[in-house]
C-alpha cells in the first residue's frame, strides 16, 4: 500500500494534508510518528478511571493531531467526543469513546500494515516479527 | 548568523514537531509541553526569544496562564505571541486577543501560512521596535537641548559675575550626587529619579537673580558694606519672581523646582537665612542641597578675595558651621563620601560631560538605577532588532526599495538589486540608465507621477507597472509610502516600497475572463456567452445571411446511465470537437446545457448543404458508441432577426425533427409556430423517468 492508499483505507483525506504539509516526506515522518503519540491511550485510561479533565484534555490533544494530518474519519470521532467531555456530558462520551477506539485502531491498522517497511522497524523494533530463517 | 529563536509550546510532542519542521529551517526552535514549562523557559530567555506559538489547552498550565504570566512579567510588551488553536469560540478569540496576543493560528496547519504569518509578525515587531528607538531618540534629543539652553542661560550669569565657567557645572554635579546620596540614605523626601534630575538641571539656575544686581556690587573685589550686602541678597528673590513671571510655564515642576531654589538657597538650617527666614525642613530639600552644593563649591574653587581651600578643609569649615548652619542628614552625605566627590568634581573639569559623572556616581552609590537598566536593555533590543530586520530583509526575496529626495537616490535590498541587475543605491534614478531599462522609457515618469499623487495624510499608493529583467517582462505591482517631513506646510522627502511579481495573476486572471465565458467542460462558450455574441453580430452586420441551429444527442440520457456519467462527459467533448472542426472559426459555437449545443453562422450560398455536411460529420461512431443528434434550423426570413426570435424557432423545428423520429434535422417555417417546445418536451421525460 502507498501513503494515498493508507490514508484512503483510515478514511483520511491524503490531498488535504499534501496541500498543507506540501512534502511526502514529512507527512509520512509525521504518520510514523502517530504510533507514538500517547494521547490516545491516555484518553481511554483517564476515561476508565473517571478523571474528565485529562480526558477532556487527552481528546482535544489527539484531535488536534487528526487534523494536522488530515486523518478525517479519526478527527471527526474524537471532535465530536472532546466537544462531549468540554460540556461535562460524560454519558454520551462513554458511548463516543467507543467510536474513537474503533477509528483509532482501523487508522493503527492502516499504518502498521502500509509502512512494515524498514522505517516502521526502526522505530519500533518491538513489533517487528522473527523471520523463518 | 544567528538564528532568531522561536518558542513552540504545545503539549502534543507531534504537533510540536509539525512546527518545528515548519521552521527549524530559518529558526532556531525551542520547545515546551506546557504552561509551566513555557514560563520557565521565558524566565530564562525572553530576551532572546522573538516569537512564542503558543497553544491553548494544555496540562498544568495552559496558553490564558502563560499569557498571564507574561504580561505580570511584562514579557507581553515586546515578545509577539501566536495562538495556536483549533478552538475558534470568538469568545476564546476575543479573550486571547485583549490579553496581547498577536495573531491566531488554526488547526490543521498549513505550513506557508505558518511560516508567512511568523514572518509577518516578527517583521512587525521590527518595524515597532524601530519606531520606539526613534521616538525615544528623539527625546533624548529634546532633553539635551533643554538641558543645553539651561546651561547657556546660566552661563550668562556666571559671565557677568566674572566667576569660573566650572561653578555650575560643580553645583549641578554635586546637587546630583548629593540627593542620591540622600536617597539612599532615607526615604523621608521621596525622591524619585525624576525629582533628582529636575533639581539638578534647576540648580543651574540658582543664581539668574544675579542678573539684576549692579556690576559695581557684584564684582567688588573688597568686603562689602551693609547696604551693599542688603542690594546683593535681593538676587534670591528676583531670580524666584523672574521665574514666577513666567506667565506659561510657571506651574512647569521643572519651574517649580527652580524657583524653590532660586528663593531659597540662601536659607539656613537654624532659620538665620534670607530672604524668608525658613528653618529645618521648612526649607525645601531642593532648596538644601544646592545652598551646600553652593557653599562647597565656593569654598574649593579659587576667588578673587580668596585662594582654593582643600576638600578636607572645605568639608571642616561647612561641618563647623562657619559657613551657614545644614541639614545634618546633608553633612552626613557631604562626609561619608568626600572621595567620590572629589573624583566627580575632578572628572568635571577634565570637561567631562555631566551624564558619565553621573552614572559614576551611580555605581559607586547605589545600586542600578531602574531608569538606566531600562533604557539599556531597550537599546540593546533595539540593536537586535535592527540586526533582526536587516537579516529578514536580505533573506526575503522581495524588492524592496526606498526613495530620497534629497540628495535624489533609490537604494534596493540587496536581493532586489540583484534580481533587477541594478546596483543597490542608485544616485539620481531619473537619469541611470540601467533602472531605464528595467522600468521602460516612461518607467520612472509614471513613478514620480505616483508618488506625488500621495499626501502626508494619505501617503500610501498602489500600482501596477511592467519591469524587464532576466530578459523577460513582467507585471509587477508596486506599493510605496511617501515620507514627510513635520515642517508647516510638510516636504515630501522620499518613499518606502515594495514591488510584487503579479504577471502570473494577471495572466490567470484574463484566462479566468476568457473561462467564465465558456463552457469548462467542452470549451465551447456558454449560453449567455453566445447570445451576447449572436447579438452584437447580427447588429454590426444584418445584412447578411444567418442560421441558427439547436441540436441534442439521440439517447444520451440512457447512455449516461448505462455507460456512467465519465463516458457522457467524453462523448459532450467529441461531440464539441466534431463541431469545431465541421465550422469556421467565424462561426459561433455553443454548449447551450446538457447535451444539447447551439450553432450561429453566416452563409452565402446553399445553407442546407451546409447543414447537411455539418449534421453528418457530428453524427458517426465514437468507439464502440453510436453518436447521434438531433437537429433544427432556422433562418431570420422565417423566425426573425434576433437571437430570441431564432432560438425559439430553431427550438421548435429541432421538436418537429424529434416527433418524425430523432436522428434528423428540420428547418422551421411558421406552420410549426404553435408547436410546443422540444425542452419542455426533455424536461418532462427526465421528470418522468
Amino acid at each position: 500500500m502507498t501513503l494515498q492508499e493508507c490514508y484512503k483505507a483510515m478514511g483520511a483525506d491524503y490531498d488535504d494534508v499534501l496541500g498543507r504539509l506540501r512534502s511526502e516526506r514529512l507527512i509520512q515522518k509525521f504518520v510514523l510518528k502517530f504510533l507514538d503519540d500517547h494521547s490516545f491511550e491516555l484518553l481511554c485510561s483517564s476515561m476508565e478511571s473517571g478523571q474528565w479533565d485529562e480526558a477532556f484534555r487527552a481528546s482535544h490533544t489527539l484531535k488536534g493531531v487528526c487534523q494536522n494530518l488530515g486523518f478525517t474519519r479519526l478527527g471527526r470521532s474524537s471532535s465530536e467526543l472532546t466537544e462531549a467531555l468540554r460540556a461535562g456530558n460524560t454519558d454520551a462520551a462513554a458511548g463516543l469513546l467507543e467510536q474513537v477506539k474503533t477509528d483509532h485502531a482501523e487508522t493503527v491498522a492502516a499504518i502498521r500494515t502500509t509502512l512494515a517497511g524498514t522505517e516502521t522497524r526502526e522505530h519500533h523494533p518491538i513489533i517487528r516479527t522473527p523471520s523463518g530463517k | 548568523m544567528i538564528k532568531g529563536k522561536i518558542l513552540i509550546v504545545d503539549d502534543s510532542e507531534m504537533n510540536r514537531s509539525i512546527l518545528a519542521d515548519m521552521l527549524e529551517d530559518e529558526y532556531e526552535i525551542l520547545e515546551a509541553e506546557d504552561g509551566e514549562q513555557a514560563v520557565a523557559v521565558l524566565e530564562q530567555h525572553h530576551t532572546d526569544v522573538a516569537l512564542v506559538l503558543l497553544d491553548i489547552v494544555m496540562p498544568r498550565l495552559d496558553g490564558f496562564g502563560v499569557l498571564t504570566a507574561m504580561e505580570r512579567s511584562g514579557w507581553i510588551e515586546d515578545l509577539p505571541v501566536i495562538m495556536i488553536s483549533s478552538e475558534s469560540g470568538s469568545a476564546q478569540v476575543a479573550r486571547a486577543y485583549d490579553m496581547g496576543v498577536t495573531d491566531f493560528i488554526g488547526r490543521p496547519f498549513d505550513a506557508l501560512v505558518v511560516r508567512r504569518r511568523v514572518v509577518n509578525t516578527l517583521l512587525l515587531y521590527a518595524k515597532q521596535k524601530r519606531l520606539m528607538g526613534m521616538v525615544e531618540e528623539q527625546i533624548r534629543e529634546t532633553e539635551r537641548q533643554s538641558s543645553l539652553m539651561v546651561e547657556i542661560l546660566s552661563h550668562i550669569v556666571e559671565f557677568r559675575n566674572g566667576e569660573s565657567g566650572q561653578h555650575i557645572l560643580h553645583v549641578r554635579t554635586l546637587t546630583d550626587f548629593l540627593l542620591r546620596a540622600l536617597m539612599h540614605k532615607t526615604d523621608r523626601y521621596g525622591l524619585t529619579g525624576d525629582d533628582i534630575n529636575r533639581i539638578s538641571v534647576g540648580s543651574a539656575l540658582h543664581d539668574i537673580g544675579k542678573i539684576v544686581i549692579d556690576e559695581h556690587i557684584l564684582n567688588k573685589p573688597g568686603k562689602l558694606t551693609a547696604e551693599e550686602f542688603a542690594v546683593m541678597k535681593t538676587h534670591a528673590m528676583k531670580g524666584a519672581e523672574m521665574l514666577d513671571a513666567l506667565e506659561v510655564h510657571r506651574d512647569d515642576p521643572m519651574v517649580r523646582s527652580a524657583y524653590e531654589i532660586c528663593r531659597w538657597h540662601h536659607e539656613r538650617w537654624d532659620g538665620r537665612g534670607y530672604p524668608d527666614g525658613l528653618a529645618g525642613d521648612d526649607i525645601p530639600i531642593s532648596a538644601q542641597v544646592v545652598a551646600l552644593a553652593d557653599v562647597y563649591d565656593a569654598l574649593t574653587s579659587p576667588r578673587v578675595y580668596k585662594p582654593p581651600f582643600s576638600h578636607e578643609k572645605a568639608v571642616e569649615m561647612i561641618v563647623d558651621g562657619q559657613c551657614g548652619v545644614f541639614n545634618p542628614l546633608l553633612l552626613e552625605c557631604l562626609t561619608e563620601n568626600a572621595e567620590s566627590i572629589r573624583r566627580d568634581l575632578d572628572a568635571d573639569s577634565d570637561q567631562t560631560v555631566i551624564r558619565e559623572s553621573q552614572n559614576i556616581v551611580k555605581d559607586s552609590v547605589r545600586p542600578a538605577n531602574n531608569d538606566a537598566t531600562a533604557s539599556e536593555r531597550t537599546l540593546r533590543l533595539l540593536d537586535y532588532e535592527r540586526m533582526k530586520h536587516s537579516f529578514f530583509s536580505a533573506m526575503t526575496k522581495e524588492l524592496q526599495f526606498e526613495y530620497t529626495v534629497s540628495p535624489p537616490s533609490l537604494t534596493m535590498s540587496s536581493w532586489g538589486a540583484q534580481a533587477l541587475g541594478v546596483e543597490e543605491i542608485i544616485p539620481e534614478p531619473a537619469k541611470n540608465e540601467k533602472l531605464r531599462t528595467v522600468m521602460g522609457d516612461d518607467g520612472w515618469g509614471q513613478f514620480s507621477w505616483e508618488m506625488r499623487q500621495t499626501t502626508p495624510d494619505s501617503p500610501t499608493v498602489s500600482f501596477e507597472c511592467p519591469l524587464t529583467y532576466n530578459g523577460q517582462t513582467r507585471w509587477h505591482r508596486i506599493v510605496l509610502q511617501t515620507r514627510w517631513t513635520s515642517d508647516t506646510p510638510p516636504k515630501f522627502e522620499g518613499a518606502l516600497g515594495k514591488a510584487f511579481d503579479i504577471h502570473d495573476t494577471r495572466e490567470k486572471m484574463s484566462a479566468l475572463e476568457k473561462k467564465a465565458a465558456r463552457d469548462s467542460m467542452t470549451g465551447l462558450l456558454n449560453r449567455a456567452a453566445a447570445m451576447e455574441r449572436i447579438n452584437s453580430r447580427i447588429q454590426d452586420r444584418p445584412e447578411s445571411n444567418y442560421a441558427l441551429a439547436i441540436f441534442d444527442l439521440d439517447f444520451f440520457k440512457s447512455a449516461n446511465d448505462s455507460r456512467g456519467h465519465q463516458f457522457g462527459d467524453q462523448v459532450l467533448k467529441e461531440v464539441a470537437k466534431r463541431l469545431t472542426h465541421s465550422v469556421r472559426s467565424s462561426d459561433i459555437t455553443c454548449r447551450a446545457g446538457g447535451d444539447e449545443f447551439l450553432l450561429f453562422l453566416e452563409y452565402n450560398t446553399d445553407l442546407e448543404r451546409t447543414i447537411d455536411r455539418i449534421f453528418h460529420d457530428l453524427c458517426g461512431p465514437y468507439g464502440d458508441y453510436d453518436i447521434s443528434v438531433t437537429m433544427g434550423v432556422a433562418l431570420p426570413k422565417a423566425a426573425g432577426l434576433g437571437y430570441e426570435q431564432l432560438f425559439r424557432a430553431a427550438d421548435t423545428a429541432l421538436y418537429a425533427a424529434k416527433r418524425a423520429g430523432r436522428g434528423q434535422y428540420c428547418f422551421y417555417d411558421s406552420s410549426m409556430r404553435d408547436v410546443l417546445s422540444a425542452i419542455s418536451d426533455i424536461d418532462e421525460q427526465k421528470g418522468g423517468s
